[in-house]
C-alpha cells in the first residue's frame, strides 16, 4: 500500500471512530447556587435556597461557601452496580448527596492552616440507596483560598462507578499511546538530525513530535496525579506552551517545504501574533487554545494553497488532509479534533519528509552515476577516435619512415596509458602525478604535430592533490585549440598558489589561437573539469578560462 | 592535378602528401597543405582544384561547415577521418569517398580511383550542396528531376519548379548521384522515375517527356541502352 492510500485509510477510519462516540444520559443537572457562609443543614435536600446566589464572584480569605445543585436521575439503576459522580471543581471541599456526606477532597476552611490537599479531579461513589430514579441534591462545602474567583463546578459527570473509572484509564492509556508514538517518532528523527546535521527538517518535526507528545501526556496525566487545583494554572501553562511551540512549527516546517514570497516577515507577523494570544486573557485558557490552533490552520493553509498553486510536490496531499483535519473539527468536539487533527498533520508531514529523503536519495544515487560516468570519460580518454585514431596515423607513418622514432613513440604511448591506468579509479591524485602525465601527452604530441611544445611550473607543492585529468584536459584543449608560434613552438605554464582563502592553479598557453570567435563555453573538456571539480569540492570552485594577448589563460580556484 | 590537403596534425598531412606524390608522379601540378578552418575555405574560394582531401575535426572545430562549402565547389571531395561514425553523413552530403584513419597507401590509392570510375555505388548522396547569393544551401537529392550540363556548370531542375545552377561538372554529378539518376543524354542526367513516356520525333530523334512536362533530348547512343535496360 503506498503511503498516500495508507494516509487516507487511515483519516477515514479516525472520523468514524470520532463519530461513534455518543450515548443517551442517565442525569440531567440542573442550576448550582451559592451562598457564602457554613450551615450543615445547607447540606440537607430539603432546605429551601430560593435566596441563594446563581454566581460568586469572588469569596476572600478562604471562607467556606456552600453550592447546591439539583441532580434528577432519568433511568433506573441497574441493581448490583453503584453509580459514581466525577467532579472538577475548585477548591477543596467536602461532598454530600441528599444530606449524606460521601466524599471530603481536601479540609474546606482550613488550607491556610493545613497547606495544600486533595485534587483536582476526583471521583466519588453514590451510596445505593440514594441512587433511585428521580430528583437528588448535591451539596458542596468548599473553601477557594487560591483562587477566590473561580467558585462554581466545572465539570459534573455522573455513571456507573466503575465505568467512570474505567472509561478514564482506557481513554488515558490510549492518549498515553498516541504519545508514546510521537515520542519515538521524536527521538528517530533527533538520530537522524544528529547523524546529518543539514536536514533541518527532521529536527523540526522531531521537535513538533516531542512538543505533542509532551502536550498530550500534561493533559492526560490528571488522570493518575493528584493535582491539587492551586497548580492548575502551571499546568495550562505548560500546556498552552507546548502547544504555541507546535502550531508556530508546523507551519514553519510547510513554510520550508513550500517556499512563497515574503517567508521571513510572514513568519515573523505570525509568531508575534501567536504570542500575543498566548500572553493577552492569560485566563481564558480554552480560548487561548482554539484561537491559536485555527491560527496555526489558517496560516498553514495558506501556505499549503500556495505550494499547491506552485505544483511543489507533496502539496496537494497536505492540503488534504489539512482540509480532512477542518473537517474533523467541524464535525466534532475540539479536543478530539485537536488531537486527531495534530495527528493528521503531523503524518502529512511525515509524508513531506519521506518525499524528501526519497529525493535525497535519487541525489545520492545520481551522485553515483555522475562518479561512474566520470570514471568512464576518463578511460575514454585514451580510445576516444580522435586520440587514438590519429596517434596510430602518426604511429605508423613514424614506423614506416623512422621504425626507431617510432619505438620511442610507442614508449612514450605506453607511459601515458600507465599513467591512465594509474589515475582511473582514483578521485583525487597527487599534482605530481597529474604533471607527469600531462609531461608524457606533450611528448606523444610532439611526435604527432611536430611541433616544439614545452612545459613550464612555478610553486607547485608537491603534497597537494586535484581530481584526476583536469589539467590533461587543459593541455589538451590548449594543443587542440593553438598554432605554433612563429619558431614553431608552443609553450605551457602552470602556476600555483595558496593563501588563506583559496588555492589556485593558473595554467598558461602561450601560442597563437586557431578559433577565437567558436571556441564554445562548454565544450565536453570543460564540462569534465566542472563537474569532477563538482565531485571533489561541491561548490567551492570557479574556472575561469579566457583568451590573453599571447594565449589562453585557464585558472581554477579552489576556496577552504 | 590540383590537390588541397586540409589537416592539423602535422605528421598525418606529410603522409598524405608524401603518398599523394607517389600515386600521381608527375601528373600532379599542384599539392598545397593547410592546416586551419578558414584558411581552408579562403584557399578553396580563390583556387581551382581537382580535388580536396578533408579531415573533418580541425583545432576541436567541427568540420561540416567546410564540408558543406566544399563540396558545392566543383571539385570532389575525398575526406580523411578518424571519426568512422561521420561516414554516412559525409557520403550523404556528396564526398566521394571517406578514408578512416590509419590508413595506407593502397587505401588512399582506392580513394583517388574514384575519380576515374563512372558511377559511385556506395552509399546514396542525399544533399547537394549549392551556392546561393550569401550561403551554401543543401538540396534534398530526392527534389531533383533532372540536370543539364552547361559548360563547367550544371543547372539543376528541381520539383518546386525552381533551377539551382552547381559548380560540378554533369561528369561528377553523376559519379555522386545513385543509379536512380540516368544519363539519357550528354548533356543531361535525368532521374528515371520522372520519366512519363519516350517518344520518336521525326529524323529519329528520341525525345523523353518527363512528369512535369518538360521534353528532354536523348541521346542516338544511350537510347539503345535505355531500351535494352527499360523494355
Amino acid at each position: 500500500m503506498s503511503l498516500r492510500s495508507f494516509l487516507s485509510l487511515l483519516a477515514i477510519c479516525s472520523l468514524i471512530l470520532m463519530t461513534s462516540c455518543s450515548q443517551s444520559p442517565i442525569f440531567k443537572e440542573h442550576e448550582t447556587v451559592f451562598r457564602v457562609g457554613d450551615q450543615q443543614e445547607w447540606a440537607s435536600s430539603n432546605w429551601n435556597d430560593d435566596d441563594w446566589q446563581k454566581r460568586l464572584k469572588f469569596v476572600p480569605d478562604g471562607q467556606v461557601f456552600w453550592s447546591r445543585t439539583n441532580i434528577e436521575f432519568l433511568i433506573e439503576r441497574e441493581s448490583l452496580r453503584e453509580y459514581g459522580i466525577m467532579l472538577q471543581v475548585y477548591g477543596e471541599y467536602e461532598v454530600f448527596w441528599d444530606g449524606v456526606l460521601i466524599g471530603k477532597n481536601g479540609n474546606p476552611g482550613q488550607e491556610e492552616l493545613l497547606g495544600p490537599e486533595g485534587k483536582l479531579w476526583a471521583t466519588f461513589s453514590i451510596p445505593s440507596h440514594l441512587a433511585a430514579k428521580g430528583e437528588h441534591l448535591l451539596a458542596l462545602r468548599t473553601s477557594l483560598y487560591h483562587f477566590p474567583d473561580h467558585a462554581g463546578i466545572d465539570v459534573l459527570k455522573i455513571d456507573y462507578y466503575d465505568d467512570l473509572l474505567a472509561d478514564t484509564v482506557i481513554k488515558s492509556s490510549y492518549m498515553h499511546l498516541y504519545a508514546g508514538a510521537f515520542l519515538i517518532a521524536s527521538f528517530y528523527f533527533l538520530f537522524l538530525y544528529i547523524s546529518n546535521k543539514k536536514a533541518y527538517s527532521t529536527l523540526i518535526f522531531s521537535v513538533c513530535c516531542f512538543l505533542i507528545c509532551a502536550l498530550t501526556v500534561t493533559v492526560f496525566s490528571k488522570d493518575y496525579l493528584p493535582f491539587h487545583y492551586s497548580i492548575h494554572v502551571i499546568r495550562l501553562q505548560f500546556i498552552n506552551g507546548s502547544l504555541l511551540g507546535i502550531v508556530f512549527l508546523i507551519p514553519y516546517y510547510f513554510s520550508k517545504q513550500f517556499p512563497f514570497p515574503w517567508r521571513k516577515p510572514s513568519l515573523t507577523l505570525y509568531l508575534i501574533i501567536l504570542i500575543v494570544i498566548f500572553i493577552l486573557n492569560q485566563h481564558a485558557f480554552n480560548f487561548n487554545t482554539v484561537s491559536m490552533v485555527l491560527c496555526m490552520w489558517i496560516f498553514s493553509f495558506g501556505i499549503v494553497v500556495h505550494g499547491v498553486y506552485k505544483k511543489v510536490k507533496g502539496a496537494r496531499m497536505v492540503l488534504m488532509t489539512l482540509l480532512l483535519s477542518m473537517g474533523v473539527f467541524l464535525l466534532t468536539s475540539f479536543v478530539i479534533s485537536l488531537y486527531a487533527g495534530l495527528g493528521l498533520i503531523l503524518l502529512s508531514m511525515l509524508y513531506l519528509l519521506a518525499l524528501q529523503m526519497k529525493t535525497a536519495r535519487l541525489a545520492y544515487e545520481d551522485s553515483l552515476v555522475q562518479s561512474t560516468r566520470l570514471k568512464l570519460e576518463l578511460l575514454k580518454k585514451n580510445i576516444q577516435p580522435h586520440f587514438l585514431m590519429n596517434t596510430l596515423t602518426s604511429l605508423m607513418d613514424w614506423v614506416e619512415e623512422a621504425p626507431k622514432k617510432g619505438a620511442l613513440f610507442i614508449e612514450a604511448l605506453a607511459k601515458e596509458f600507465d599513467h591512465f591506468n594509474q589515475i582511473e579509479n582514483q578521485k583525487m591524485i597527487p599534482i605530481t602525478q597529474e604533471i607527469a602525465l600531462c609531461k608524457t601527452h606533450l611528448k606523444i604530441m610532439e611526435y604527432r604535430k611536430e611541433i616544439d611544445y614545452s612545459w613550464e611550473e612555478v610553486g607547485i607543492e608537491p603534497e597537494q592533490k586535484i581530481p584526476p585529468a583536469i589539467l590533461h584536459t587543459l593541455l589538451e584543449n590548449g594543443i587542440t585549440h593553438s598554432l605554433p608560434l612563429e619558431d614553431n613552438s608552443i609553450r605551457f605554464k602552470l602556476i600555483f598558489d595558496s593563501n588563506t582563502e583559496c588555492k589556485s592553479y593558473t595554467f598558461l598557453t602561450f601560442a597563437k589561437i586557431a578559433n577565437h570567435t567558436t571556441s564554445k563555453e562548454d565544450g565536453t573538456g570543460l564540462k569534465y573539469i566542472k563537474a569532477r571539480l563538482t565531485e571533489s569540492y561541491q561548490s567551492k570552485w570557479d574556472l575561469i578560462s579566457e583568451p590573453t594577448d599571447q594565449g589562453w589563460k585557464n585558472v581554477i580556484k579552489i576556496y577552504s | 592535378m590540383k590537390i588541397l590537403i586540409v589537416e592539423d596534425e602535422s605528421r598525418i598531412a606529410k603522409r598524405i602528401e608524401r603518398m599523394t606524390r607517389e600515386i600521381y608522379g608527375d601528373t600532379l601540378q599542384s599539392l598545397t597543405h593547410i592546416n586551419t578552418l578558414n584558411e581552408a575555405l579562403n584557399f578553396i574560394d580563390n583556387n581551382t582544384l581537382d580535388l580536396v582531401l578533408l579531415d573533418l575535426n580541425l583545432n576541436g572545430e567541427d568540420g561540416f561547415d567546410l564540408l558543406t562549402s566544399a563540396v558545392s565547389h566543383s571539385f570532389h571531395t575525398i575526406v580523411i577521418s578518424a571519426y568512422k561514425d561521420q561516414a554516412i553523413t559525409a557520403f550523404e552530403y556528396g564526398v566521394l569517398d571517406f578514408v578512416p584513419k590509419p590508413f595506407n597507401q593502397n587505401r588512399l590509392e582506392q580513394a583517388f580511383n574514384r575519380m576515374n570510375v563512372r558511377v559511385r555505388t556506395t552509399t546514396q548522396t542525399k544533399y547537394l550542396g549549392v551556392k546561393t547569393r550569401q550561403r551554401i544551401q543543401l538540396i534534398p537529392v530526392e527534389e531533383v528531376i533532372y540536370i543539364k550540363g552547361a559548360g563547367a556548370y550544371t543547372e539543376i531542375f528541381l520539383t518546386d519548379g525552381k533551377k539551382e545552377l552547381h559548380d560540378k561538372s554533369l561528369e561528377k554529378l553523376e559519379q555522386l548521384l545513385s543509379s536512380s539518376f540516368e544519363r539519357i543524354h550528354k548533356s543531361y542526367l535525368v532521374r528515371i522515375s520522372e520519366i512519363k513516356e519516350i517518344k520518336v520525333a521525326s529524323g529519329s530523334k528520341y525525345l523523353a517527356e518527363l512528369k512535369n512536362g518538360a521534353i528532354i533530348p536523348i541521346g542516338r547512343t544511350k537510347y539503345k541502352d535505355i531500351k535494352a535496360r527499360w523494355f
